[in-house]
């Protein structure tokens, strides 16, 4: 059918992934697309990756009969083209070539077998084409795409890639390595995660948002699942830390099966997300996140949208932007299965040095603290972490239109000061003094607000059932409140717009030096 | 209350679970430092300042929940009840004191302003905002007959609602005694 002047090109896109093979059909504008089908297969490519190094007869079998059922559904849309990405797994294969031939010859489709660069770039534009559109799009944020072999990590200013790394790391990977029992155990679930604590530790994450977008199948299915068990709100795309360990405890107490039958899951996608669970949470636990937002979005989009921005040679424009950027970092295979080899033996990666490390097979994990990062370096991680908390509620507590925000403003400083108070040894005197009466300042401040909203809010609650004679007094004493609070709210933004926002962070990120830790050096407590 | 006590005996190059332990305990004996005003339900200031050692203990639980025993989480829970059922006691103390310097008080005068001076004296022990007090003792302001009746029966209603809120506490603390939450909280951080 010839394509209409005014209607937009109907595209498809297909990638073989570690754990799918998935398929997005679209309309295709430069920034935008119109999705008229959207399926995946559960395949599972890289389960025989994982154990025998290669892709099986049975796996290559099922990935030509899933491209050609999704090659006959891109022809019902008139699709043209039909553009193919193989990733991680793929990759891995001893015989990718072999297989990637065999597709061809097969099916007539040419698959490209891309790098972890330029799948880091795709799902980037995939997961983020929607929010480039928002008018308040974040300055800072990042994409995570958890796959079933890898995970890309990107972030990015003013929608701008600026840096990414390539993780050989997956939900599929993880189960078939760790936690291949149904439901996982308990002492699985520990080792995976102390396998995934100690290597996030060990990689130097450039990492300055608050705000992530995670992508990809588990992360979709996790959302799914908590919207069907904890009833969340079906409209959000959010997930927080709590969330993710409200379904971790769920898939530890149910079977891969059960999960798949209460919940509405495909009984593959079931036994692989426990792992999926495991790896955005501890991912979010190194980044300092409470909560993550997911999109339906990524590499096929992606392929998508540079196929229309840059026209055939699209995929030599995504590398060729991958090659013109600095802030690559890749991790091998190798590295992931022995991440505790000693910093100077790896290649390739920007590693925080002076780690603790172990080789995989003697991390004590009966006493996890070994593998614990110093006290002095999780200080610096916690006050970065507090006081961007504290200064993100700002814009929330002036608009003064949910009485939340001051309290959960509030909450931060609190927090805050109590982290300050942990980590107080590690801090410079003055300094800590000084920060210490600056965040008190801002607490106070909150706590007037907050005291006279919690007020407010008991005394409209009695006035609903208080008895007429007693309904006057309340009426006056709410109006007098209502002034004082005008006032408090009127010194928060005096306050605020006179604050230098970068300062404070500056004042409370500094209070630990590194003079301070040499002198910390020499204190020891008795327990050492 | 006064701020928290600086920890001593940290290493600050030693794992951070290490510290945790050191730092948590020395919160929890804050917090038990308060314990003997539990049965004195007029010790206002001290169950406040009981209050602020639960939340430092549960704030100290929490933000270092990564490295320490996860059999801490049931003493968070156990905290922040603690720290709401205070809570909600500190709220009634502050209604309470409103209303009683507002229903006390005379329109104006010397009287008015020997009010104010006792209420910033009291600021120091209590934490009643002053600029709050001076907001209800407006002259300018000042409740007619009719809702000054509606105020006595709030206060009464405060009142019997703060005895509800003190039982209500004292009941859970007593048997967080009976099952001895401070041992056991302790062996934890010990293991």
């Amino acid at each position: 059918m010839q394509e209409q002047s005014s209607s937009p090109p109907m595209r498809a896109a297909i990638d073989i992934g570690s754990n799918t093979i998935h398929i997005v059909v679209a309309r295709c504008k430069p920034d935008d697309l119109d999705i008229v089908e959207d399926q995946l297969e559960l395949v599972r490519i890289g389960e025989s990756v994982t154990t025998t190094g290669v892709i099986s007869p049975e796996k290559c079998d099922a990935t030509v009969a899933t491209l050609r059922k999704f090659e006959a559904l891109a022809r019902q849309h008139n699709a043209e083209p039909i553009l193919v990405v193989a990733t991680e797994a793929i990759r891995q294969a001893h015989n990718s070539q072999q297989f990637l031939e065999h597709i061809q010859h097969q099916t007539g489709l040419l698959v490209h077998l891309i790098s972890g660069t330029a799948e880091a770039t795709l799902t980037f534009y995939g997961a983020t084409y929607e929010v480039s559109r928002e008018p308040a799009s974040p300055k800072r944020l990042g994409v995570m795409d958890l796959g079933g072999g890898s995970i890309e990590l990107v972030t990015a200013k003013n929608l701008r890639i600026d840096w990414r790394i390539s993780l050989p790391i997956g939900s599929g990977w993880l189960h078939d390595r760790y936690l291949s029992t149904n439901p996982p155990t308990l002492d699985d679930l520990a080792v995976a995660q102390t396998f995934l604590q100690t290597y996030l530790a060990g990689i130097r994450i450039k990492w300055q948002s608050s705000t992530l977008i995670v992508t990809g199948g588990s992360a979709n299915s996790l959302l799914l699942l908590a919207r069907r068990a904890f009833r969340l709100d079906p409209t959000s795309s959010k997930l927080t830390y709590d969330d993710l360990m409200h379904c971790e405890g769920l898939m530890a107490a149910l079977t891969a099966e059960e999960i798949s039958q209460r919940y509405g899951q495909p009984l593959a996608r079931a036994r692989i997300l426990p792992a999926g669970a495991l790896i955005i949470r501890t991912v979010m636990s190194r980044l300092n996140l409470g909560e993550i937002s997911v999109s339906p979005h990524g590499i096929r989009e992606g392929v998508l949208l540079a196929y229309e921005r840059f026209g055939e040679n699209w995929l030599e424009r995504v590398n060729e932007e991958d090659s013109t950027s600095n802030h690559y970092e890749n991790t091998s295979i190798q590295q992931a299965l022995h991440p505790y080899e000693p910093i100077s033996r790896r290649s390739g990666s920007e590693v925080d040095v002076g780690r603790d490390t172990y080789p995989p097979d003697r991390v004590p994990l009966s006493s996890p603290a070994s593998v614990q990062p110093a006290f002095i370096d999780t200080g610096k991680r916690m006050l970065e972490d507090r006081v961007d908390k504290l200064l993100a509620w700002t814009s929330e507590v002036l608009k003064h239109e949910d009485i939340e925000a001051v309290h959960k403003m509030r909450v931060a400083t609190r927090r805050l000061r109590a982290t300050l108070d942990a980590f107080e040894s590690c801090c410079e005197p003055k300094q800590f003094k000084k920060t210490y009466r600056h965040i008190k300042k801002i607490a106070d401040l909150l706590g007037d607000a907050r005291d006279t909203d919690v007020m407010l809010q008991g005394l409209h609650v009695r006035l609903e059932q208080a008895p007429a004679e007693e309904r006057a007094g309340i009426q006056w004493l709410i109006q007098r409140l209502d002034v004082y609070r005008q006032q408090k709210q009127k010194a928060l933004e005096d306050f605020f717009a006179k604050l230098d926002q970068k300062a404070l962070r500056k004042q409370v990120t500094s209070c630990i030096q590194e003079e301070v830790s040499h002198h910390g050096k020499s204190q020891t407590h008795p327990g050492t | 209350m006064a701020k928290a006590r600086p920890i001593q005996g940290l290493d600050v190059q030693a794992p951070t679970g290490n510290n945790a332990r050191i730092i948590a305990k020395v919160r929890l004996e804050e917090m038990y430092q308060w314990e003997r005003y539990v049965d004195s339900p007029s010790h206002e200031r001290e169950l406040h300042n009981l209050r602020i050692g639960a939340k430092r203990l549960r704030y100290t639980l929490e933000i270092f929940e990564d490295v320490l025993p996860e059999a801490c989480k049931p003493f968070v829970q156990e905290l922040e009840r603690i720290q709401e059922e205070l809570g909600a006691l500190h709220d009634s103390d502050v209604m309470i004191a409103l209303l009683q310097y507002r229903l006390s008080s005379s329109e104006g005068g010397a009287i008015y302003k020997e009010a104010l001076a006792e209420a910033k004296q009291q600021h120091e022990q209590f934490e009643l905002p002053p600029e709050l007090l001076t907001n209800l003792l407006d002259p300018a302001a000042a409740p007619t007959a009719e809702q000054r009746r509606g105020l006595e029966q709030l206060l009464l209603k405060q009142q019997q609602r703060r005895e509800e809120q003190i039982t209500t506490f004292r009941r859970h603390w007593h048997q967080l005694q009976a099952r001895d939450f401070r041992s056991e909280l302790l062996s934890i951080l010990d293991t």
